[in-house]
């Protein structure tokens, strides 16, 4: 059992690529849920957004890649739009269900075979990213950095893309929650109707905020899409917005560092796990007399088993998180 | 106090008990997959008669796996359910070869390309990716369009009372207690699993362990009654906080499935292989049309328990208005166990049929919560009837919508119903209007 190589690997996912996408996935989520409460169970689609409209313009529109950012926008205002319609005038667990299946139905589409030839099918957009690479200041063979922080001089690149984004949209955030607009949100969580009562348009203010955390989103799906070069339809499931909700939960909703914090802690609990229980079954099963208790293969649905159960648990004991504050989280829909 | 902690420990104790007996029912199950992934190929013969599609496994094929440099990593061939589980060494790309010489005399495939499909590294969602070859003469338009919606409608019929059945509980929790259970797929996942190891594992026939599967789907809505959401409940925490919860739970029993069961989707034993029977244009096997039937007559006796029984009409009072309910001296707390017992042994049932009607496997349930939720919002979110008529009406529609919509995109025109009612009408067919706001 290589026990250092495990703490090495957890100490570099605490500021990794996943980390950094969960990250601004999660600033965006934290727009919509923690600073409106706007259940959006579809984040994954507005990341998805982001993926396909830069994939989907480098392959097919026959202009330069950055344009795709241009359509991703475009996709995410569309979706929100369409999404929001029907649901923000009624109650949030609406939005929920809705939200949740489009995410679902938007990547059964861009995963079908009918529409291959636009999405790609399963096997998705692949290699599209070389002007981002040809952007890269950093040598691609050379390693920079001591371990645990080395990276080829590409993944520097966009770990710190990544990383600069989600500074950039975590002042942002900062910023607009502290403005008029971020008070009005503020307000229609608390109490909708109070805020009606002002002449405020909720209506319209939840859309914004639906449409401003989507794009948000959207960034993230952006990033992820540059730094694997491809976009895959099965990495925006309905699971993946789970996770990032759990990562935001156990940050603290309602508070820009805990977007921020929440996913880097979340992936280093993750990445130790994953790593913990495949160093413990990498050579023979776990076994108690006789029975299997794990083995390589389950070793992932036993991960996921646990950021269920994590989530559970903070929802229960501990909804604010490590930053936020209890009496924001304190939402009831009846 | 005393009472409660007693039943509190009950309660764990009950949950430990199933915990580990899930355990040790599928300890053989989840080991076949010893190296991690596998591609399971699956070679079905494809006869369209009329206006059904029948399909029949076909042995003794040969196939190959290589990587897509064209070395040769596996090969097997299919046994008498047409299907042969190849394991391969790593999540990689790999390129599948049905090899045509070896099909049945004067078989061959319905489409030539389609003789060896590739797969990509990340195709691997779970540890099993499935491929599927098809023999036989391809698809012929030779049905009139009138047979195919009868058809269609029979088949949206089934779809329809199974995700009533499945979704009476999900609409009873949320009327009695305000909680959109994000988790009642697994519930019906459940259902499926325990009949799997019930007829599969234990040998017993499904007839007889049909009733005890329910039983414990009973058991396991009043577990999460009383270990979680009643709990919840009493801690004060808000609705949309609990409704979080059952996501979280939902991800981590899926998931515990997965652990267990695997990735393998497989047919219980019992009636699993059935001809289609004739009657005039549509064809039904037995086996559906008896499920069919038992589904109707268990909504029928649901219906009836709420309208007549004492205990229906205090479901249906705490559903309309709990404090006014309780304050007639009305149990809430009772009718709303009795609630999540019923749900949870409705919902096992409804994974029984689904598992005879597809398969068993550890997603079966949570690929159903949109059309349920669709069905459900339809018919009047937290209405008691409301789950009954929206479900079937949206099995219906799906299995309608299904003649113009291609078939990996079946459940969106659920979707399309879940929008329209809430533009139109979001209190739903039979819902009332003070609940949406």
């Amino acid at each position: 059992m290589d026990l250092l190589k495990v703490i090495e690997n957890t100490i570099s996912a605490l500021i990794g690529m996943d980390a950094a996408y969960f990250a601004l996935a999660a600033i965006g989520l934290n727009v919509q849920f923690g600073y409106t409460g706007l259940l959006n169970f579809g984040q994954a689609a507005f990341m998805a957004c982001g993926a396909y409209g830069l994939g989907m313009t480098s392959q097919y529109f026959g202009v330069g890649m950055w344009w795709g950012i241009l359509f991703g926008l475009l996709f995410v205002v569309v979706l929100g739009v369409l999404v929001g319609i029907p649901t923000l005038r009624l109650r949030a667990d609406y939005l929920a269900i809705v939200t949740i299946a489009t995410a679902e139905i938007v990547r059964l589409v861009v995963r079908s075979v009918r529409f291959k030839e636009y999405f790609g099918g399963s096997d998705g957009i692949n290699s599209f990213s070389t002007p981002f690479r040809d952007l890269s200041p950093f040598d691609p063979g050379k390693l920079y950095g001591l371990r645990p922080f080395q990276y080829s001089g590409y993944t520097l690149w966009t770990l710190l893309v990544a990383w600069a984004l989600v500074g950039i949209f975590s002042g942002l955030v900062f910023l607009l929650m502290r403005s008029p607009w971020g008070r009005v949100v503020k307000a229609i969580r608390e109490d909708e109707d109070a805020v009606r009562s002002l002449g405020k348009n909720v209506y319209s203010y939840k859309m914004q905020s639906l449409i401003i955390g989507g794009v948000i989103g959207m960034f993230s799906g952006v990033v992820f899409a540059l730094d694997r070069g491809s976009v895959q339809p099965d990495n925006y499931s309905r699971d993946v917005t789970f996770y990032v909700l759990t990562a935001l939960v156990l940050g603290g909703v309602a508070k820009v560092r805990g977007s921020v914090v929440g996913p880097m802690v979340f992936w280093g609990l993750y990445v130790f796990s994953d790593n913990f229980l495949r160093e413990l079954t990498k050579d023979q099963p776990v076994t108690i007399f006789g029975f299997s208790l794990l083995q390589k293969s389950q070793v992932g649905p036993v991960n996921y088993m646990l950021i269920g159960l994590g989530l559970m648990l903070l929802m229960t004991f501990r909804p604010q998180g490590i930053f936020g504050n209890r009496k924001e989280m304190a939402l009831d829909g009846r | 106090m005393g009472g409660l902690g007693a039943r509190r420990i009950r309660a764990w104790l009950v949950c430990l008990g199933l915990g580990l007996g899930f355990f040790g029912a599928f300890a053989g199950e989840a080991s076949a997959e010893e190296s991690g992934f596998t591609i399971t190929a699956s070679v079905q013969d494809q006869k369209v008669d009329g206006s059904s599609t029948t399909r029949s496994p076909v042995a003794g094929v040969t196939i190959v796996v290589t990587t897509p440099a064209g070395a040769e990593v596996v090969r097997g061939e299919t046994g008498s359910d047409g299907k042969v589980v190849l394991p391969v060494p790593a999540k990689d790309s790999y390129v599948i070869t049905l090899d045509v010489e070896s099909l049945p005399d004067g078989g061959s495939l319905i489409n030539d390309e389609k003789a060896s499909a590739s797969i990509e590294k990340d195709a691997f969602t779970t540890n099993d990716k499935l491929v599927r070859f098809f023999t036989g003469a391809s698809a012929s338009s030779s049905t009139s369009l009138l047979d195919k919606i009868l058809q269609r409608s029979v088949d949206g019929v089934r779809l329809g009372l199974i995700i009533a059945i499945c979704s009476v509980g999900l609409s009873l929790i949320f009327g009695t207690t305000g909680l959109t259970n994000f988790a009642h797929g697994e519930m019906v996942t459940f259902g499926g699993l325990m009949a799997f190891w019930i007829n599969v594992i234990l040998g017993i026939p499904l007839l007889l362990g049909a009733p005890l599967v329910i039983v414990l789907g009973g058991v396991f809505g009043y577990l999460f009654n009383e270990l979680i959401f009643g709990r919840l409940r009493k801690r004060g925490i808000g609705l949309i906080s609990q409704l979080v919860v059952s996501v979280g739970l939902s991800i981590m029993l899926r998931n515990f499935y997965l652990y267990q069961f695997g990735g393998r989707t497989r047919p219980l034993d019992d009636f699993s292989l059935q001809v289609a029977k004739k009657f005039g244009p549509v064809s039904i096997t037995m086996r559906d049309l008896t499920t069919a039937i038992i589904s109707l007559v268990v909504l029928v006796g649901v219906a009836m328990f709420l309208q007549r029984s004492r205990t229906g009409k205090a479901i249906r009072a705490v559903s309309d208005n709990t404090t006014l309910a309780s304050s007639t001296g009305i149990d809430t707390q009772r009718i709303i166990r009795i609630v999540w017992i019923s749900g949870g042994a409705l919902a096992a049932m409804g994974g029984i049929f689904r598992g005879l009607d597809e398969q068993v496997g550890f997603e079966m349930g949570s690929g159903l919560i949109f059309l349920m939720f669709a069905g459900i919002t339809l018919g009047g979110l937290g209405s008691a009837y409301g789950a009954l008529v929206g479900g079937f009406f949206v099995g219906l529609f799906v299995e309608l919508a299904s003649l113009v919509v291609p078939a990996e995109l079946k459940n969106a025109p659920a979707l399309l119903i879940l929008v329209v009612v809430l533009i139109v009408r979001p209190q739903g067919i039979l819902g009332r209007k003070q609940r949406v706001g």
